[in-house]
């Protein structure tokens, strides 16, 4: 399809270990359409983060890793298994944000440099004193109106909230068309992720980016995604739009996902099973119209 | 006042009293040590009378404190007093063998920085393979063997069997160079005199190298702690996910935190070259400080021992400040956490 922005096909990753050889992923098939934002749900360890980083090629080089399978970018393919085509695309076709955005900007330099760096790898060798107009502009787009002070600060001098529209603003700074979201914000409190949250919805929808949203609060991925996938132990179990998720769920992983997100009225905690045999069940897929036809 | 201007008045006042500090500790132990420092200047041939004359003349019938007094009193006018080992004022002395010995010190660390640092980062980034393996090899034999043990391998090896340095000396003697600043490196350039100054870089080359060696591997094996943890770290993760170049990375992004823990023991190493230094300038026959310290020492040469730690212990001091300013330079987190009092 001219129209996909990202196809993962038949993925796996295994982990060589010393005397046996774990798998991580199994089979992964997940599609991205243009302007697309596509939801990732799993529990922790469940293999989103890996997903994102071997699509940008930062898991490849990591001892005992074996990548199989293609990626493949508008149409090109990326070698999944080496990684060495992704390079150049990153920062400038595919960019990421991630956890927690204090941590993931260098301490010892000022936001200005940062910007300047990452807008280099847009335009190469682009003057810092163009790299400071062009970022001040970006950081009006996410609503920071003192950008003179914030392009001055050190990341550990401003809020959480503040570093994550920083970090929004940086990967939405060379034009991305595929923005990879790694659980963005979730070490912020609620009112502060809802706030940026809603800031990078409403930017990659005016730049018709699309959106690789990993995430396991399915409360904000019901508002953001416009399709899902749900990941269980390296495997997707099931896929389909929001709406058919949400409304028509078909796996017992999921169903469990669901029960499991507190509700404010409720008094008692979620009553789950325990049961993971039941998660084995194979996937379900449901056949949707395919969202922007 | 800025974050920076507070910090240097702090380090300062804090060095001064360091200072004074070491002055009263290494003034009561040179006079505690046992053997009469007159009779030991005198010789066995002085009579009583001639020694307690100078007994007399060196306050040495007063009580440690009124002593102290006089010291105090003298060196407010920059006067350390005669060493009766040189029979010479001892700020003299100091004047013509700190130089060298600074020198050497210096060359020294400039080769622990810029061949130590380098090491490490190389080590970090191809962690666990054969260069790696073989870099962490060499820097721990740096640092397990002594500067004096490598002094003489180095000797024996580049000039004697393979005569390619001198053995000895700071210049040859052809040269007759023009004392400005007693750096013979510096001074041979003022000459304009290339010849010359080859020649001592030459001459300080094997010294300095042997001198360097243990802080060479020491900031090798930090460097590339360092690294290695820092190149774990989300920030440099976000580095990579942006496509910023390895090279930059390792020279810039990572490189630049990495600094800031292997600095404070760069600069301790750098201050204890000083003390080192000593072996080192006797095996190569260099006429520094060191070499002169251990001879006052031996001769119970009050003045002269005084003198000679205040001034060591004087650019220990400066080192560390020095340090202390680079460390907050780099590290924005510590020069804006200098809260006004």
């Amino acid at each position: 399809m001219s129209d996909s922005i990202l196809d993962i096909q038949n993925l796996s990753l295994s982990f060589q270990g010393l005397t046996e050889t774990v798998d991580v992923l199994d089979n992964i098939n997940l599609s991205i359409n243009r302007g697309e934002r596509v939801a990732l749900v799993g529990a922790s360890g469940s293999g989103k983060s890996v997903i994102a980083r071997i699509i940008l090629g930062l898991l490849q080089s990591q001892k005992g890793a074996i990548v199989k399978g293609s990626v493949r970018f508008r149409g090109i393919e990326l070698e999944a298994a080496t990684g060495n085509q992704i390079e150049s695309l990153r920062g400038r076709e595919i960019s990421m944000i991630f956890q927690d955005p204090t941590s993931s900007m260098n301490p010892v330099y000022k936001i200005g440099t940062i910007f300047h760096e990452i807008l280099n790898r847009g335009t190469h060798n682009i003057s810092k004193k163009l790299a400071l107009i062009k970022a001040s502009k970006l950081l009006e787009e996410v609503s920071i109106t003192e950008f003179k002070r914030v392009l001055e600060s050190y990341p550990f001098q401003l809020s959480g909230g503040m570093n994550q529209r920083v970090m929004i603003a940086l990967a939405l700074a060379n034009k991305p068309a595929l923005l990879i979201a790694d659980e963005p914000g979730t070490a912020l409190d609620v009112t502060v992720q809802a706030q940026t949250l809603k800031l990078m919805h409403n930017l990659v929808k005016k730049n018709n980016t699309a959106v690789l949203f990993i995430s396991h609060n399915l409360g904000v991925v019901r508002q953001f995604a416009d399709r899902v996938y749900v990941i269980y132990k390296g495997r997707i179990v099931e896929s389909g739009s929001t709406s058919s998720i949400f409304e028509n769920t078909k796996h017992p992983y999921t169903k469990a996902l669901m029960n499991a997100v507190p509700k404010i009225t409720s008094k008692s905690f979620f009553d789950a099973s325990d049961d993971s045999s039941l998660f084995k069940q194979p996937a379900f897929h449901h056949k949707d119209r395919e969202i922007g036809q | 006042m800025p974050p920076i201007l507070r910090l240097i008045v702090q380090r300062i006042s804090l060095a001064l009293v360091v200072l004074i500090g070491v002055s009263m500790l290494i003034f009561a132990i040179a006079r505690v040590i046992p053997g009469d420092p007159a009779r030991i200047a005198l010789g066995p041939n002085a009579t009583v009378e001639q020694v307690e004359i100078l007994r007399e003349t060196l306050h040495l019938n007063d009580p440690i404190y009124v002593q102290y007094g006089y010291f105090v009193r003298d060196i407010s006018q920059g006067d350390l007093g005669v060493s009766l080992y040189t029979n010479r004022p001892v700020t003299i002395d100091i004047a013509q063998f700190l130089p060298a010995t600074l020198e050497l010190v210096i060359v020294a660390g400039i080769m622990m920085i810029c061949i130590g640092l380098p090491l490490g980062m190389i080590s970090a980034r191809y962690k666990g393979q054969f260069i790696d393996n073989l870099l962490r090899v060499v820097s721990l034999l740096g640092v397990s063997a002594p500067s004096f043990v490598w002094a003489v391998i180095l000797m024996l090896l580049f000039a004697y069997f393979l005569p390619i340095f001198p053995v000895a000396g700071r210049i040859e003697d052809i040269y007759v160079i023009k004392a400005v600043t007693g750096f013979l490196l510096i001074d041979t350039l003022i000459d304009g005199n290339i010849d010359a100054f080859f020649n001592a870089s030459w001459h300080i080359f094997l010294p300095a190298f042997a001198l360097a060696l243990s802080g060479i591997g020491q900031a090798a094996r930090l460097t590339r702690a360092n690294m290695i943890e820092t190149y774990n770290k989300p920030y440099i993760e976000m580095m990579r996910a942006y496509g910023v170049s390895q090279f930059r990375i390792a020279s810039r992004y990572a490189f630049k935190p990495s600094l800031i823990p292997s600095l404070t023991i760069i600069g301790l190493d750098f201050a204890a070259m000083l003390g080192n230094a000593f072996l080192v300038e006797a095996v190569f026959a260099w006429p520094g400080l060191s070499r002169y310290g251990v001879a006052v020492i031996l001769r119970k040469d009050l003045n002269a021992i005084v003198g000679t730690v205040l001034v060591i212990s004087l650019t220990f001091v400066l080192v560390n400040i020095i340090v202390d300013l680079l460390i907050a330079f780099l590290n924005p987190r510590i020069r804006y956490s200098q809260r006004p009092k």
